[in-house]
């Protein structure tokens, strides 16, 4: 009787589980041995698909487009997330002040993460058109902040960090709002200015809130493509926008080597799961400030 | 309920939550009113006993006009491109050309907006097809990561473990790398430039959300459903009637979540479909700024239509999707 209730109820288990384990068996595991079977085919989608070791790695190792993809990617992560990093901390100690208005600034703040960030792209394309563009209207002058290879990777980081700030600012405040006055009380009561309260008690306890910023900004950031792909379609000037995830969509949608663009892929997909890991080991061997 | 200085982050919590609070009020947002009280200038501060109450510095005063100095800026900065873009949205092409960019629109058109909704560049088949698209995905998703996830909170079966793991894992698999196996599994199948390519990736749950209901549900005391067990009322008559009522918050926060990542998906409907037919909103977006190069007054219209629907969504629930935002760090 109970192995029967036991077996019903393992049933019912599987039942629930099912439609989901479909999906995800279908559309995120079973896609992964395919880009692994694609990386060492050569397969343009028209004729068949030919076998071909590893030559695509070796290929795509010694390709300097994609080497420069490595080295844009960087650098747009150089610059997108020390930026935004610090203006949200900046921005969330203000907003925790909590002044009268402090809600309306935060609520404002969020817009830009809302909207589709290939909407917020195209915007931003002609905030910088060279005529006609906001800014050269603002600035005076004729700059072609899009097409100059130096000026194309700011703006485009830009773009992203003013879309984010926001964003970020609300895990700080949520990081702030978590620390206990008693501390900070305590520190006051120690004779520690604000200044120094921040740098000492606060900072040291936001660290779990900056980490968690840090990562999951460095993943989203690797994988940045649709407000890159708005502002500069083709990889930018010379190459100087053409980022990971653009270069592998160039390399398997637009010249159709699916082969090299899936070994692209799959070194993304490493590098991403190095920086998951490195989280997890961090989280595992956090310090808590609970007061008991 | 866990006291917000425990975790920012509850998703990122263990198991052992009480069961959270009828609105799923944030952390933030507690945070901010546990904070308002003894912050507040002017206010008595509790303060040790013992110590005299702290009168107000006149730093403070200068400390607060510089902050709002700043707040103002980072306002103005932020909403700027929306209010230059909706201008350039109401001036005619002529306007446009011979005015300086800043300048208001006068008289104010509608001009871009007839055009975008007229002839062969009509908007509002992928406004349709989004609608349709982000419909489809926040019922199949939400609903199967229901049943997933009340299975891996509820019911005792082999594996279970073992599986949850495997979900778990999927979530560190991005989409770009997905995108072309994909895509080639698409095409092998003819599902290529048609609704249900669209949509199949998305609508049999996701592991993410199925990670937040299970937190959530195992925060229900167990007692409620057991009672219900010995009125006689099977799985999904429990589920229906008594683990979905108490999960309100999570389920709106995890719609708000969805609504807003389809509508602005862009990768994988500009992979998929290809002409006009199966066109969502971003896709459409992206090729009306390609073909219409330079004029910048249709496309505006064009970025207003796209973002405008989120915009009055987030004008109406704000504080539920900010504390959305917080609560699941979704994206």
């Amino acid at each position: 009787m109970a192995g029967k209730l036991v077996r019903r109820e393992a049933g019912i288990g599987y039942l629930l589980l099912a439609p989901s384990l479909f999906g995800i068996l279908a559309f995120l595991v079973f896609p992964i041995l395919v880009v692994i079977w694609l990386s060492v085919n050569s397969w343009d989608l028209l004729s068949p698909a030919k076998f071909v070791g590893l030559e695509n790695f070796a290929d795509v190792f010694s390709d300097t487009a994609f080497r420069g993809s490595l080295l844009v990617t960087l650098l747009f992560v150089l610059m997108v997330i020390p930026l935004q990093t610090v203006l949200g901390l900046f921005c969330a100690t203000l907003l925790s002040r909590a002044l009268p208005g402090s809600g309306l600034f935060r609520v404002v703040y969020v817009v830009p993460w809302i909207c589709a960030p290939l909407a917020l792209g195209v915007v931003w394309k002609w905030i910088f058109a060279p005529t006609g563009g906001a800014l050269n209207a603002m600035l005076g002058g004729q700059t072609a902040w899009l097409s100059d290879p130096v000026l194309a990777l700011p703006a485009v980081a830009s773009v992203s960090i003013w879309s984010q700030v926001g964003y970020v600012t609300l895990f700080f405040m949520a990081g702030l709002a978590a620390i206990p006055m008693q501390l900070v009380d305590a520190a006051r009561v120690d004779g520690a200015n604000a200044w120094q309260t921040f740098w000492q008690v606060k900072l040291p306890l936001l660290r779990p809130t900056m980490f968690f910023v840090l990562v999951t900004g460095v993943i989203s950031s690797f994988q940045a493509f649709d407000t890159i792909y708005a502002l500069t379609p083709n990889g930018g000037p010379r190459g100087s926008t053409d980022v990971i995830a653009t270069r592998i969509y160039g390399e398997a949608f637009q010249t159709f080597n699916l082969g090299r663009a899936s070994v692209m892929a799959l070194v993304l997909f490493v590098v991403l799961v190095a920086v998951t890991l490195a989280q997890q080991f961090y989280f595992r061997k956090r310090i808590t400030y609970d007061l008991a | 309920m866990t006291s917000p200085k425990n975790r920012p982050f509850p998703f990122r919590s263990s198991s052992s939550r009480s069961l959270p609070s009828g609105d799923g009020t944030t952390t933030a947002k507690r945070g901010t009113a546990r904070r308002q009280t003894p912050r507040s200038p002017g206010a008595p501060r509790p303060v040790p006993s013992g110590l005299v109450p702290r009168r107000p510095e006149p730093a403070v005063l200068g400390l607060n006009v510089l902050s709002y100095l700043i707040l103002g800026l980072g306002l103005v900065i932020t909403l700027a491109p929306f209010v230059l873009s909706l201008m350039t949205a109401f001036k005619t092409p002529g306007q446009f050309a011979a005015q300086p960019a800043l300048n208001l629109p006068s008289p104010a058109t509608g001009e871009n907006f007839l055009t975008l909704f007229s002839g062969d560049r009509d908007f509002w088949a992928p406004i349709a097809v989004t609608a349709q698209l982000v419909l489809i995905v926040v019922v199949g998703q939400l609903g199967f990561s229901v049943l997933a996830a009340y299975a891996f909170a509820r019911i005792e079966f082999p594996f279970r473990d073992a599986l949850f793991w495997l979900y778990l894992g999927t979530l560190m698999v991005p989409q770009v790398v997905t995108v072309i196996p994909l895509y080639t599994m698409f095409s092998e199948l003819g599902l290529r430039n048609t609704f249900w390519g669209l949509v199949l990736p998305f609508v049999f749950g996701s592991p993410y959300a199925i990670f937040l209901l299970r937190e959530y549900f195992r925060s229900i005391p167990q007692d409620l459903i057991s009672a219900a067990r010995l009125d006689g009322a099977g799985t999904l008559r429990i589920l229906w009637s008594i683990v979905l009522p108490l999960s309100r918050p999570i389920l709106a926060t995890l719609t708000i979540i969805t609504v807003v990542s389809h509508w602005n998906n862009f990768l994988w409907p500009l992979i998929i479909t290809s002409g006009k037919t199966w066109q969502t909103v971003t896709v459409a977006t992206a090729g009306l700024q390609s073909q219409y190069n330079g004029n910048w007054t249709l496309v505006m219209a064009a970025t207003t239509v796209a973002m405008a629907p989120l915009l009055v969504l987030f004008a109406i629930f704000q504080k539920h999707i900010i504390s959305s935002l917080a609560i699941t760090g979704f994206k």
